[in-house]
């Protein structure tokens, strides 16, 4: 990295720009920037609209600055903060337990498959690799783990099921092909270095990049997800921050619906910009989070692209 | 030695990898296998062991309600019901607990659906068999299921576990339960009329001294005062919203209910209709001429502007009647929406009135809802049904443990002043945690016993004026049409490209977005054609008729 940023300004100064070039940049430079506009205009719009008035988004609709500006939603949402407090709490805790068991899982997987002195790895390589064209579907799952296993109503069936993907383990045995050339742990091994010592010591600290790769996966699979906790949990007390937000507009949308069906009561329910705050309080710490893990992100990807 | 020790280790760690990583097809296998052993043996779960063995059931109260089952042992039931659980969930199971355990030696564990997926989460359950008791209703495709053998037959076991309960919900409502002949749901008592009408402003009316719009002539002078006096004044917000089904395509098309005493909002399924005092008898209504005249209606109606031109395309906005974006609501109207909208005005506080006309008080067709409509099954495959069923009879007909169910502990989450429901904690402008049927169990609701809320007192006083409307009809009190539940397997194909016509030609006819009329109905009638709208109509005449037989109504 360094090195290029070396080279970056004598080239820059040696080659005057072409009008060609001027043209080409001035129209890239537009072009991205509308894209960015793009991404970034229904963010504003959800963050404005949070601070809005519930009414005058319903009369006069979005604005990109809030019109009459308030805290209520976020007062709404946070007048009874436990439930969300506690939402955050199982979601982090999923999401280190998940990651952290799943890296260790996978990397160890990825490492003995893709070891040659294992005959059998092309074979266990496929079994893995099989599952993810063929399925048993959503009801056996469920049973599997609701009737035989009995784990309906704990948090295992929340944080388990995703421990491992056939594509986060092939990616990391493609990575530590690429990454580790056999002559290294060979050499190892003549100093007597056994599997564990070859595999702490020599192979994991030159997997870095695709460690963060691949936790990042993990770690953005585990905070998004909201359907094993639909699936699985009995009490709102284990529920994912994703599934207490994501049920809580379901509700509203249901009962609405169920209304014109039942006499059922249909106040009490979130309005548009409590729905926009909660966006925001939902997806305010990956944004935060997001832009530190990115540069590994993006380096493992094109690592493992380039040397797998 | 170490490194075997490690390497096998290793190894385990990959095998645990290669078991997760297999876990779907796993799970095929296992499932496979639990068809083969016959899925009854799954043992239900039980998870709430923790309330049991804390109280010893006090054996005389046991022995008087025992009629004749075994309480020796304890029983620990799973009632699955939809929707959210209430914060006190534990709390006032707790309470419950201690009650069902004196009277029949049972617990019961309440678990909640939630609102995500439901449908999805209803099947899954019955499948997995792990409740004993669950809420069933029509919309939860209660015949369906029935039919296919996922409840408990009760017929039986109602004569000899619980007289009481039978006694209390009668058998004209038991009857409607029937599937095939056997009961396998407990209705609720409550009768509760769900039928359909227009919400309109009374404010208004009053104000330029226009017609209560009680039909579609009213309906028009209505709207046109209005348009005349407050020219900038939003009439109709209609879109395609609420009208999904197979029966209309356009929400201002509900309005054509005054002018058919049909069994059915909308008449029936595929353009066919049938009147309520003679329900076998279907007849045709897309390809009849009274079809051509309405949609002439709708398209005068569109060119008077009552409603907007993207109509077709916009989004639902629930809440335009509670914000003043339009006076009136003609789609899926209930009364409850009604009590609803009376309280918004209220707390909107701008002098606003909402008035409200039942179809059924034009047309003469009133009934209440369904029995299926919410009631109560015993999952097959439940180990115990007598004791469940035992236990249901007492949250329906002991009034003490039925209150504790619809409304949480007395003192603590509610209060009854004047013969009314007051909830505590919304009083003292607190997040109840224990609201007015917390448990959603709608489901358990005993007409006799049931507690008004202050907005009820509104709903009720509509519900006997419907009452004494749907006495005069030919089957008093009656609703024939929400029982039928359509089998369309054979034809699911032409179904669905009906359904895809109707999107296409029929809603922009209601919405009178064409140009000529007769030369978009005669379109609309032939792409129907050749949608195979013929044999969806036959198989669906030849069932309704056969249910129509079955129970009678002829």
């Amino acid at each position: 990295m360094s090195k290029d940023m070396d080279y970056e300004p004598t080239v820059q100064k040696t080659i005057k720009k072409s009008t060609g070039t001027k043209v080409f940049e001035a129209i890239a430079y537009t072009l991205l920037v509308l894209g960015s506009i793009i991404c970034v205009l229904p963010f504003i719009i959800i963050v404005s609209g949070s601070f809005t008035d519930n009414t005058t988004i319903l009369v006069k609709g979005y604005s990109l600055l809030p019109r009459d500006f308030t805290f209520s939603a976020y007062q709404t949402i946070f007048r009874s903060p436990k439930d969300i407090l506690q939402a955050y709490k199982m979601t982090f805790y999923y999401t280190i337990v998940g990651t952290g068991l799943g890296l260790m899982m996978i990397t160890l997987t990825g490492y003995v498959i893709s070891r040659k002195e294992f005959k059998h790895r092309n074979t266990v390589s496929f079994l893995i690799y099989f599952t993810s064209i063929f399925g048993g579907g959503m009801i056996p799952w469920y049973l599997m783990y609701a009737n035989v296993l009995n784990l309906k109503g704990s948090t295992i069936p929340i944080w388990f099921p995703a421990l491992m993907s056939p594509f986060l383990v092939i990616l990391m045995r493609t990575f530590i092909v690429g990454a580790v050339p056999d002559a290294i742990t060979e050499s190892a091994k003549i100093d007597g270095a056994g599997h564990f010592t070859i595999f702490f010591r020599i192979v994991l600290p030159v997997l870095k990049p695709g460690l963060a790769t691949v936790g990042l996966f993990l770690a953005l699979g585990y905070w998004n997800d909201w359907y094993r906790s639909s699936m699985f949990s009995t009490n709102s007390s284990t529920w994912q921050l994703q599934f207490y937000l994501y049920d809580l507009l379901n509700a509203t949308t249901a009962m609405k619906q169920m209304a014109s069906n039942v006499s059922m009561k249909t106040a009490e329910l979130p309005t548009e910009s409590v729905k926009l705050a909660m966006a925001v309080v939902a997806t305010g710490p990956v944004l935060l989070f997001y832009p530190f893990v990115q540069r590994f992100f993006v380096s493992g990807i094109t690592v493992g692209a380039v040397k797998g | 030695m170490k490194r075997k020790v490690l390497s096998v280790l290793l190894s385990m760690t990959m095998l645990a990898g290669a078991a997760v990583g297999c876990g779907s097809a796993g799970t095929q296998s296992a499932a496979d296998q639990l068809e083969a052993e016959g899925v009854t043996q799954i043992p239900a779960a039980q998870e709430e062991t923790k309330e049991e063995t804390t109280q010893a059931p006090s054996e005389s109260a046991a022995q008087e309600e025992a009629q004749g089952i075994d309480l020796s042992d304890q029983v620990d039931l799973v009632f699955y019901v939809m929707g959210d659980a209430p914060q006190d969930e534990e709390m006032v199971e707790g309470a419950i607990n201690e009650k069902l355990l004196e009277k029949c030696n049972a617990t019961i564990d309440m678990q909640f659906s939630t609102w995500t997926d439901f449908q999805q989460k209803y099947a899954n359950e019955i499948t997995a068999q792990s409740a004993d008791l669950i809420y069933i209703a029509n919309w939860l495709n209660y015949g369906q299921l029935a039919s296919s053998g996922a409840f408990e037959e009760l017929d039986d076991m109602l004569d000899s576990v619980a007289p009481d309960l039978k006694a209390l919900v009668g058998d004209a409502n038991l009857n409607m339960c029937r599937v095939g002949g056997k009961i396998y749901a407990i209705p609720n008592t409550w009768p509760e009329y769900v039928c359909n009408g227009v919400k309109y402003r009374e404010d208004l009316r009053a104000k330029y001294n226009l017609p209560v719009p009680d039909s579609l002539e009213n309906l028009e002078a209505y709207l046109l005062g209005i348009q005349e006096n407050e020219p900038n004044q939003g009439l109709l917000t209609v879109t395609t919203e609420e009208s999904q089904g197979l029966k209309t395509g356009f929400d201002a098309a509900w309005a054509l209910n005054f002018k058919y005493p049909w069994v059915a909002n909308n008449g029936l399924d595929y353009g066919l209709a049938a009147n309520y005092d003679s329900p076998a008898d279907v007849y045709d209504y897309w390809y009849s001429d009274d079809f051509v005249d309405d949609m002439k209606l709708m398209k005068k109606w569109a060119d008077l502007g009552f409603w907007s031109k993207s109509a077709l395309s916009d989004t639902n906005n629930s809440d335009a009647y509670k914000n003043g974006l339009c006076v009136a609501e003609v789609a899926g109207q209930n009364p409850n929406k009604q009590i609803t909208a009376i309280a918004d005005f209220e707390n909107a506080g701008e002098g606003w009135e909402s008035g409200y006309v039942a179809y059924g008080e034009t047309n003469g067709i009133i009934y209440p809802g369904h029995a299926t409509q919410n009631g109560t099954a015993i999952v097959r495959g439940c180990k115990n049904p007598e004791r469940a069923l035992l236990v249901l009879q007492t949250l329906l007909c002991d009034d003490e443990v039925n209150a504790l169910m619809q409304y949480g502990i007395k003192g603590t989450h509610y209060d009854v002043a004047d013969g009314i429901y007051k909830n505590i904690q919304e009083e003292a402008g607190e997040t109840p945690t224990f609201p007015y049927e917390g448990f959603n169990t709608w489901n358990l609701r005993n007409g006799d016993t049931k507690l008004p809320q202050r907005t009820d007192v509104a709903l009720q006083e509509m519900f006997d004026k419907y009452a004494v409307l749907g006495e005069k009809t030919k089957f008093p009190n009656v609703n024939i049409y929400d029982g039928f539940s359509e089998n369309y397997d054979t034809y699911s194909a032409e179904r669905s490209a009906v359904s895809n016509v109707m999107r296409q030609y029929l809603a922009p006819l209601e919405a009178g977005l064409v140009d000529d009329v007769d030369a978009a109905v005669e379109e609309f009638r032939s792409k129907m054609k050749e949608a195979g709208i013929d044999k969806c109509r036959e198989e669906y005449t030849k069932q309704w008729q056969a249910y129509c037989e079955e129970y009678s109504y002829k």
